[in-house]
């Protein structure tokens, strides 16, 4: 690149005894990226390649000492039914919300992109959720499906849609889909932005063309405004994707994985098995697995949909 | 081409109504920290304005006064230290949230501008393989970095927790302040350094100033995910408590003192709500990672 020469007609500098190696100069990057990459090193690469160490040891179950034995724990972690039930549950849990938290957030996107008044202070108050911290929006959730006094589940019971005997966080068939509502409405507003921020970005000109020759709304939607917006549907998918695939905070205060393991994520059950048995090589393993499944996933995405940041 | 009436009435219904269903939880939350402990427990009804507003749970919570003996529950040990007390908390979140946003742009910044100026091998590389810790599950390093908080006596200080939430925070301001720069026109800094200004001076005295912006959102965006982290917080910390991993403290097996939660956890939430107003102009790219320009 021209960067370099561009420098060297820069005037002369007085001669030093000792000049800096170019490496340690602003000209080269190291400078640059050093921070950065250390504290990506000491706090994240390390740590990976630790608890990746670490997996490969047993517990002894009475001197508690870490003995190297790799096949161990990763012959444990596959016959262990929990885990499969976790990767269940994380995969379900993922794909539904994803589904429903983009479906919901382009329809809101449409229907609250007008220049009318009052739409740009509704769009404003959407971004609201966003900054709740994701352990209080599980606690907001908490009050409102309280069997007892909550706002949510007396008003089912009121119209007869739940009954008094299953609370909804404690009953195995409705707990995933109560955690969910709760991360659907705190992320449905990141849908909503990303999708009106689309939606402005898209050319006129073809939609008047369109209008010209006879297409009604709905042709326009599914033929112009969707395949226009595929790539930002693909990062927003990726990036949310991702993120409900590590969901923590919400099964923890919601329902700490149960009733039984119904709302057991993996990384709930990872979390577990470190408060509960605290056997730190197993619980690694269980984390690693996730971390695998995570890349395995989201490479499978990037590929398929082309995603390019 | 304009729509008839009655389309837009009933376009504004729909959006006031899906708007009001977004506010719902946290009016609620709202409503209940205000409301008199006998009217949050009221199992007959569901009590919505039919109270007397009261400070009482904020009193407890935000200034530490001890809870007034009529208005705490039978769970409320009388007298003694009040457990409710949410100052030191406050206190924690907001130095380890300044903290780790301001360590996290002094070292994001370098590299967000070397990926932007400086063309070097590998350098996209280099780029995915700093995203790629945006997508880490904190779970995955938790254990080792217990460990390795044990040996460097970081557990439960504010220096740890700051470092962990700038690992957090490190990809996603790298790519964003990187956008940033992109939108600077590289002959801007090559005029300066034509000019006689090394790479450094051009970075520091021209460039710098015209991203104030970019790094003020960032900033902003750095302390709300700082400020509303939890996982890390939890199992990192015993003594010292972000906000909210001390708000789930509250929930006990005796009962759960919901106007203190509710309290605690409003005030939470309003800094994180007025930051982000303030930056709503480049929300969309900081939720991206500099991806989509709104």
């Amino acid at each position: 690149m021209t960067e370099t020469t561009i420098t060297s007609t820069g005037p002369q500098q007085p001669r030093k005894l000792w000049t800096m190696p170019r490496w340690l100069t602003s000209e080269h990057p190291f400078p640059w990226v050093f921070p950065t990459t250390a504290t990506l090193i000491v706090f994240g690469l390390y740590p990976i390649l630790y608890a990746v160490w670490l997996s490969l040891h047993r517990r002894h179950p009475v001197t508690r000492e870490n003995q190297f034995n790799p096949e161990w724990n990763w012959s444990r972690v596959f016959a262990d039914e929990r885990v499969w039930d976790a990767i269940a549950v994380t995969y379900m849990y993922t794909s539904v919300a994803i589904v429903i938290q983009l479906a919901l957030g382009l329809a809101i996107a449409l229907l609250l992109d007008s220049e009318r008044r009052g739409f740009g202070l509704m769009r404003a108050l959407m971004t609201l959720p966003l900054v709740v911290p994701p352990a209080v929006t599980g606690m907001m959730f908490l009050l409102m499906y309280n069997n007892s006094f909550g706002v949510i589940s007396r008003s089912l019971q009121h119209i007869g849609l739940m009954g008094t005997d299953t609370p909804l966080l404690a009953t195995g068939s409705t707990a995933l889909w109560a955690i969910m509502v709760a991360d659907t409405w705190q992320w449905t507003p990141f849908m909503v932005l990303i999708m009106l921020a689309g939606l402005r970005a898209l050319p006129k000109d073809p939609f008047e063309a369109a209008a010209i020759d006879g297409a009604n709304a709905w042709q326009a939607f599914t033929r112009l405004t969707l395949p226009m917006l595929s790539k930002i549907i693909a990062i927003a998918v990726l990036i949310r994707g991702i993120d409900l695939f590590r969901v923590y905070d919400y099964v923890k205060v919601m329902t700490d994985g149960g009733p039984g393991t119904a709302t057991e994520t993996l990384t709930a059950y990872a979390g577990k098995i470190y408060f509960g048995s605290a056997n730190f090589p197993y619980a690694s393993a269980v984390a690693i697995l996730t971390l695998v499944l995570v890349i395995i996933t989201a490479n499978i995405f990037i590929k398929v949909f082309k995603v390019r940041f | 081409m304009r729509a008839p009436w009655y389309l837009v009435t009933l376009r504004y219904i729909a959006a006031i109504f899906v708007t009001a269903v977004f506010m719902f939880p946290v009016f609620w939350w709202g409503l209940t920290s205000i409301k008199p402990t006998r009217a949050i427990f009221n199992r007959e009804q569901v009590v919505v304005f039919d109270f007397e507003p009261t400070l009482e749970n904020y009193r407890v919570t935000v200034l530490g006064e001890s809870p007034s003996l009529i208005e705490s529950g039978a769970s409320m040990g009388t007298g003694g230290e009040n457990s409710f007390d949410g100052r030191e908390t406050i206190f924690d979140s907001i130095v380890i949230a300044v903290g780790s946003t301001v360590l996290t742009i002094i070292l994001a910044v370098g590299a967000a501008y070397a990926l932007s100026r400086l063309t070097f091998r590998g350098s996209q590389l280099y780029l995915n393989w700093i995203l790629s810790h945006r997508f880490l599950p904190p779970i995955a390093i938790i254990v080792p970095i217990v460990f390795m908080f044990r040996d460097l006596g970081l557990r439960d200080t504010h220096l740890g927790l700051i470092l962990v939430h700038t690992l957090i925070n490190l990809p996603i301001a790298v790519l964003l302040l990187k956008s940033f720069l992109d939108d600077v026109p590289k002959d801007v800094d090559q005029a300066a350094m034509i000019d006689g200004a090394t790479r450094w001076q051009s970075f520091r005295l021209v460039v710098l100033p015209m991203i104030k912006g970019g790094i003020a959102a960032t900033a902003v965006l750095c302390f709300v995910f700082s400020w509303t982290e939890f996982i890390l917080s939890l199992f990192l910390t015993s003594e010292i408590r972000t906000l909210p991993v001390k708000i789930t403290t509250f929930v006990t097996s005796t009962g759960s003192e919901w106007g203190y939660i509710s309290a605690l956890g409003t005030s939470a939430m309003l800094p994180a709500f007025i930051f982000i107003l303030l930056v709503q102009r480049h929300l969309v790219r900081g939720l991206t990672m500099g991806a989509i320009k709104d």
